[in-house]
């Protein structure tokens, strides 16, 4: 396996007499990173807040959109370089299979795509001429939006792609970018850095990834320290971690902890029970349920913030919750063709192990059902009736608790309303509204039909709140007589 | 073959101590005998073992035992017997348990597990011989934490090896009492003779933690030896160890080459240990000769009557020394539960007997939200 060079710096950052760091570790490929020094990182950042001033925060929103969009389209071509680049290391560094880093790429990039990202500048700015000048505001008076000199992003690297999302976000309100990405999650925004000098090489000035072991040299406390904004992904310990080395004038936009869950309603299940053994067509559109469901699961092998731990299946429908569970276990190994499982880590297959013999146990003395997928795949279903939700230990292991209404479910699930995010549905009816509004109620920021879970719109609300609005400071203008200039076109 | 008669053949082999070997061929004839008579006599293991597609009558090797979690040990009571002739349950801490219950072990005789646990620690801690020593605990007393495997263990130890001044120095919420300990602990230093001082990691820390705040230090005698136990988890448990020793060889004067590190938990009721004291007769000795106590070369050793595999943990399949996989015990000292139990410990094979890397951390609420460097540590880079 080839070296992989695990940085993209603005060429105007000289790395000469930069000592060249090796990180190994078995089955992987040697990763270098420039073990840059405190008075380096500040050089850095003093750089691309200068390279900001003198391009990006004039360009407009669409050179940055035109931008991306042909980075991402690149990133879609099977004949392109640049996919062939990304798809070199992403599998190794991330741990999914390879079929399932290709279908990871893919869904992200297409987020990536003019149509999309213009979906978010509209959804997040009524008026986007905001990020370009002064508009008038609701009564009159002017106001206009501008993200921070200087965004750090601080990725996690549980998701390929998550890090560089962020990047993307960064520069449409026109705030440079220092990216520090995790290892699982390195190839992609090093290599869209390489794709954005490509295709805009002044905008690219505006960014640099870098990887360094995080707790390396002092080098995050540094940039934390230095940074006009963070954001950063990872564990409720990681924020904790991060928050503490933040001085209080710098904001901080934290995506923590998060979990999905899926509720199937009797209506997906064959409808009300009229003493009828679903078949044909009945059948095959349960059976489909059960493959989306399998899909929103294996999807990231459980590890995205939307992935699903448990799903609620109520009673009463012609294929009963048990019934489903060993569809959905059926599901999973049809899923595992497409999307093979990627690597489990020690710690994860212990959990796994656990779970799975406590439960065959359990299966014996009457107290649910397992379905797995045994030594050659993680996934692991538990049908449990009178069981209560418990994260899953990843990897495509799912709860299926049967409820006599959903009703039940969104009770059992207000204890872990801090963790919730998306919520699948299937099958509610006419009670979908009143679903809705519980959940909504719980503080759950996206509902979807299981079909739609691993990939959220552009303009989804990440975790509830505006991913641009999230990133910008507003100046408004109070008084309409100053104003007669200054004020961008109508 | 029923429970009384494996008693007998196991209590025999308890009493020949832990140098004894146990050849293959006769470890494997018990243990298939065991395994039958656990399948028979333990609905729920044998229900478990139906449904791992195993019949205990065509199992003709040990290996082929399914071994069962130690998460298994909350689920349902895993007595091989009658349930009204357990003798006494032990439970799991429940610390680290979240939101399960606690494990529980349904010990059937107290007398079998009181044989089992006295040779090896004697080999391991009293290496010398008979002599009895004042056993200092930095545990609750047996009384004090009735389901306590480890309380109970350390009162059979006193009573079997400890002399006047020997006694337990931690309540039954587990809150330490200092001033009496520092006394015991000056009681020794005054007298000169040697004492052992037993304990968990937390429970030492702790300690030094009020030693520090009032100025309290001991110099135990020459020939002193602590036993230490319990908790590390992840994966810088190396560094976490050096500095614990380093610091209890300042708080107590007892070098580390004398700290003994016992491995044990309260779903067996075998215990390993590190031979640091006792040159394990079964290891090579050059190596041995060359660093005999130095926390990187250090290991566990079972004794006779158990044997441990590293397994992959998923494919469940031995994996290759030196590889680190997941701990399986068979321990033949579990005859009244279940003997065949994996662990969620997470360790690699070493000559003589096995390195213990610590307890895997399990599922922790992850969503796209693995620690930063979570990833790095799961593949086992040093970072």
């Amino acid at each position: 396996m080839n070296p992989f060079r695990a940085w993209h710096l603005p060429p105007g950052f000289s790395l000469q007499e930069v000592e060249v760091a090796a990180l190994e570790a078995p089955r992987l490929p040697t990763l270098f990173y420039p073990a840059l020094s405190e008075p380096r990182l500040r050089e850095l950042m003093d750089l691309l807040r200068r390279e900001r001033e003198a391009t990006l925060v004039s360009f407009p929103v669409s050179r940055v959109v035109d931008a991306v969009d042909r980075v991402a389209g690149r990133l879609l071509d099977p004949g392109d370089n640049l996919r062939a680049r990304v798809l070199e290391t992403l599998a190794p560094y991330s741990g999914f299979s390879s079929p399932m880093a290709e279908a990871i790429l893919e869904g992200m990039a297409r987020g990536w795509m003019r149509e999309c990202l213009w979906d978010l500048v509209r959804s997040e700015f009524s008026d986007p001429a905001v990020l370009e000048g002064f508009r008038p505001g609701p009564t009159g008076d002017r106001t206009r939006a501008l993200g921070f000199p200087l965004t750090f992003h601080l990725g996690a690297g549980t998701v390929p792609g998550v890090a560089t999302t962020s990047l993307i976000r960064g520069l449409l309100v026109k705030s440079a970018a220092l990216l520090k990405p995790g290892l699982g999650d390195l190839t992609l925004p090093v290599v869209f850095a390489q794709g954005l000098e490509e295709e805009d090489s002044e905008l690219a000035r505006n960014v640099a990834v870098l990887y360094w072991p995080v707790e390396e040299g002092g080098r995050t406390e540094t940039v934390l320290g230095e940074a006009d904004l963070v954001v950063t992904y990872g564990s409720d310990e990681t924020v904790r971690w991060v928050r503490e080395r933040i001085p209080p004038q710098t904001p901080l936009r934290s995506y923590r902890h998060r979990m999905g869950f899926g509720l199937v309603g009797r209506e997906a299940l064959g409808g009300k029970a009229d003493g009828e053994v679903p078949g044909g067509k009945a059948l095959d559109a349960v059976r489909s349920v059960a493959l989306d469901a399998a899909r929103s699961v294996a999807l990231f092998d459980q590890k995205g913030c939307v992935s699903p731990h448990v799903f609620f299946v109520e009673k009463g429908g012609k294929v009963e919750p048990e019934e489903w569970a060993a569809l959905l276990a059926w599901a999973f190994q049809e899923v595992e063709t497409a999307l093979p499982s990627g690597e489990v880590s020690l710690e994860d297959g212990v959990a796994i192990q656990q779970l799975r013999g406590a439960a065959e146990l359990g299966e014996g003395l009457g107290e649910g059902v397992v379905h797995h997928g045994g030594e050659g795949a993680p996934w692991t279903v538990l049908f449990l009736p009178g069981g209560v939700v418990e994260l899953s230990c990843l990897n495509r292991t799912v709860r299926v608790l049967p409820v006599d209404t959903v009703q039940e479910a969104l009770s059992a699930l207000k204890e872990w309303a801090p963790y919730l995010q998306t919520v699948g549905i299937a099958g509610l009816g006419g009670r979908r509204a009143e679903v809705m509004e519980g959940l909504a109620r719980l503080g759950v920021s996206r509902i979807s039909d299981l079909e739609g879970v691993p990939w959220p719109r552009p303009w989804w609300h990440h975790d509830g709140s505006g991913p641009l609005q999230d990133l910008v400071r507003w100046t408004d203008v109070e008084g309409v007589g100053v104003l007669s200039q200054g004020i961008a076109e109508e | 073959m029923t429970f009384q008669e494996l008693a007998k053949e196991l209590l025999e082999i308890f009493r020949r101590g832990v140098d004894e070997p146990l050849p293959d061929p006769l470890f494997n004839d018990l243990a298939l005998r065991v395994f039958r008579f656990q399948c028979r006599s333990n609905q729920a293991y044998g229900g478990f073992v139906i449904r791992r597609g195993l019949d205990p009558e065509r199992v003709m090797r040990w290996e082929e035992i399914p071994f069962l979690p130690t998460r298994a040990f909350k689920t349902a009571a895993l007595v091989s017997g009658d349930l009204e002739n357990v003798e006494r349950v032990f439970r799991t801490s429940g610390t680290t348990q979240g939101r399960e219950g606690r494990g529980e072990h349904h010990v059937m005789e107290l007398a079998l597990y009181r044989e089992c646990l006295l040779p090896n620690f004697k080999a391991h801690l009293f290496p010398e011989g008979g002599k009895r020593l004042p056993i200092l605990c930095l545990l609750p007393s047996p009384e004090a934490a009735a389901d306590s495997s480890l309380s109970f263990m350390m009162g059979e130890v006193v009573r079997a090896l400890g002399e006047e001044g020997s006694g337990f120095f931690l309540g039954s919420e587990g809150e330490i009492r200092g001033k009496s300990f520092l006394r015991s602990l000056q009681a020794a230093e005054r007298g000169g003779n040697p004492v052992l001082v037993a304990g968990t990691a937390f429970a030492f820390v702790r300690w030094m933690e009020l030693a520090q705040e009032n100025g309290w230090r001991a110099c135990l005698p020459e020939g002193s030896r602590i036993m230490e136990t319990g908790g590390y988890k992840g994966r810088s448990r190396e560094l976490l160890r050096a500095d614990l020793y380093g610091a209890m060889e300042a708080a107590f004067g007892v070098s580390e080459g004398r700290i003994v590190n016992e491995y044990g938990m309260t779903e067996l009721l075998s215990q390993f240990y590190e031979p640091v004291l006792a040159k394990d007769q079964r290891a090579n000795d050059q190596r041995m000769m060359t660093s005999p106590t130095g926390l990187a070369e250090r290991y566990h050793r079972a004794p006779p009557w158990v044997r441990t595999r590293v397994l992959d943990p998923l494919t469940l399949k031995d994996l290759p020394p030196g590889e680190v996989g997941v701990l399986a015990h068979l321990d033949l000292g579990n005859l009244g539960s279940v003997a065949a139990v994996l662990t969620e410990d997470l360790g690699r094979q070493f000559p003589g007997g096995f390195q213990l890397l610590g307890r895997s951390s399990g599922s922790e609420p992850r969503g796209c939200s693995l620690a930063m460097e979570d990833f790095l540590a799961s593949r086992g880079v040093e970072s």
